[in-house]
């Protein structure tokens, strides 16, 4: 007994150092925005920055925009990287090692080099129009518009949703398919009995990750996106450098950690089920 | 044309559209950066450029700027990655190995790092730093790049410590080693890889980070991300596209040197308890 307790006190001072730096650069920093987040123009307390959110028509605009951005991002990059992570796992092939190597790679590309490339290669006179007119096609506005958007979050998510996938894939064992086959199960049967809820869990981290991600976004809305209406995260920067309001800009930024925490929720619980599952 | 299709057979042409799709789609706009940065002249509608050269090079490598920043990066990458190693490791084995008190909360307390967006986390950093006088510093700006690394510098070691087998490392204390021989000679060695991967991600999401570091460093601590902003909206496109080439050179160098490492097993338990 007294030597079990003695390793939890070893075990809480291996891992204070780390919490205690969480706290400082983290917490803190959250409960503080918090607080700010609730002072109104003449010192006192309420919700009046919360309301503004709503009642403010630029404001409304941009919350939709970055919604519809964030919802569209959240199918297609779910859908492309579930077709993907299974392509890989059930092809063999030259072509389907080549991927295999290659697609993490976007994952450790720089964010303001890869937008910066977007830019160049979709932009009004870039290097695609350019091939399009060969074949006497144009290309649609798309930098400077919520298309440009959606790209860029495609470009950085479908990699890394695809290597959350593909490892959880990679779990589920060749027998499991192959005798569900064997009693001649469809490939539409298969995906749905077995590789979905094998894979549940993880999709539901893809998710999260993907919703957060998007949601949060600067670089890319930044660079790319429209004047008006803007991302959340764009607007929250104007908000603080430009207008200088820290406790509206503060307003924005727990907004968008409410609706992250909702999907948060359900990931965290998850996580916990499987983690008090352990022995 | 039809009995050509069926000859080589419909699963050969799809697989060879998706592969073009995915080449057009991420090799794309690299391509044309690594294409741009060898021009001189390139007019719309050319497909190439009618000149080739390396004036942009020269002009990118004189500027003392730019030197100066790709120096200030690498101090920076390389500090986050030692300071996160000390401070996560043990942790991440603390997590594996030993049974504590609420050591579950403090395991997902992590996630926070990703649950706000980032935006909004490093204004409120701002403020707190304000305070504290650490705006405009090695410290402060140090601490902003390890907000991004937190989490997954600890999650992925924990689950290489966690998949060593206690099996060895009893056999080990059966045969008289020290708690700290068994570590150092049995455990350690066998999360190796997961330690080096978690390292590597966290050295090029450190040499990666800018808005942070636009926020915090302002005016003298310009890494290659931030030059990098104010090029894209200084100079003409080519020198943006020789200084991305300088910027994504150590990446590919690096994931070259740790490619048998990085795996999507690995890789993704710093996102999932699994």
């Amino acid at each position: 007994m007294r030597k079990e307790a003695k390793m939890g006190i070893f075990g809480l001072c291996l891992v204070i150092p780390s919490f205690l730096l969480l706290s400082v650069i983290v917490i803190t920093p959250i409960i503080l925005s918090f607080f700010e987040s609730l002072r109104n123009e003449s010192g006192g307390y309420d919700l009046s920055r919360y309301v503004y959110l709503f009642t403010d028509e630029g404001m409304r605009a941009n919350i939709v925009f970055t919604l519809q951005v964030t919802i569209v991002s959240c199918v297609i990059v779910l859908a492309v990287s579930y077709a993907l992570a299974v392509y890989m796992r059930f092809s063999t092939g030259r072509l389907v090692d080549l991927i295999r190597k290659t697609y993490m790679i976007p994952i450790f590309i720089p964010g303001v080099i890869a937008t910066y490339g977007l830019i160049n290669l979709l932009g009004n006179h870039g290097w695609l129009s350019r091939w399009l007119l060969l074949f006497g096609g144009t290309l649609p506005r798309i930098i400077f518009d919520q298309k440009g958007i959606i790209i860029a979050n495609l470009w950085f998510n479908i990699p890394f949703t695809t290597m959350l996938l593909s490892s959880a894939l990679a779990g589920i064992p060749n027998a499991v398919i192959e005798s569900a086959k064997d009693i001649g199960a469809s490939r539409l049967r298969i995906f749905f009995r077995i590789i979905m809820p094998l894979s549940y869990k993880t999709f539901l981290v893809a998710v999260t990750f993907v919703f957060m991600g998007v949601i949060g976004s600067f670089t890319a809305p930044f660079l790319v996106g429209p004047n008006a209406p803007q991302m959340l995260g764009v607007s929250m920067e104007q908000v603080f450098s430009v207008f200088q309001e820290r406790e509206q800009a503060a307003a924005i930024s727990f907004f968008t950690f409410l609706l992250c925490s909702l999907l948060g929720y359900f990931y965290i619980r998850s996580m916990v089920k499987e983690e008090t599952a352990r022995p | 044309m039809s009995w050509y299709f069926r000859a080589i057979g419909f699963r050969k042409i799809f697989e060879f559209l998706l592969l073009v799709a995915f080449v057009v789609f991420f090799v794309g706009p690299l391509l044309n950066l690594a294409v741009l940065a060898f021009s001189s002249k390139w007019n719309y509608p050319d497909l190439l450029p009618r000149q080739w050269s390396l004036q942009w090079w020269h002009f990118v490598l004189q500027e003392d700027d730019i030197a100066k920043s790709i120096g200030l990066s690498f101090l920076i990458a390389a500090l986050v990655t030692v300071l996160s190693i000390v401070i996560c490791i043990p942790a991440a084995y603390a997590f594996a190995r030993i049974r504590f008190p609420l050591s579950r909360f403090f395991l997902f307390s992590f996630l926070l790092t990703h649950a706000f967006p980032k935006m909004g986390l490093y204004v409120s950093i701002a403020v707190l730093f304000y305070k504290l006088g650490l705006m405009n510093t090695l410290l402060g700006v140090v601490l902003v790049h390890m907000i991004n690394v937190l989490m997954f510098m600890t999650w992925i070691p924990t689950a290489a410590f966690r998949n060593v087998h206690t099996a060895q490392e009893e056999s080990a204390r059966d045969v008289g080693a020290t708690p700290f021989r068994v570590f150092r000679s049995i455990t350690l060695p066998m999360a190796m890889p997961g330690i080096l991967v978690a390292s590597i991600f966290t050295f090029l999401n450190s040499l990666d980070e800018a808005q942070g570091t636009f926020l915090v460093g302002i005016p003298d601590f310009k890494t290659m991300p931030i030059v990098m902003y104010s090029i894209i909206a200084d100079f003409p496109s080519s020198a943006g596209a020789v200084f991305s080439i300088i910027l994504t050179a150590p990446t590919i160098i690096l994931l070259l040197a740790a490619q048998r490492l990085v795996s999507a097993d690995i890789m993704a338990s710093g996102f999932q308890v699994k």
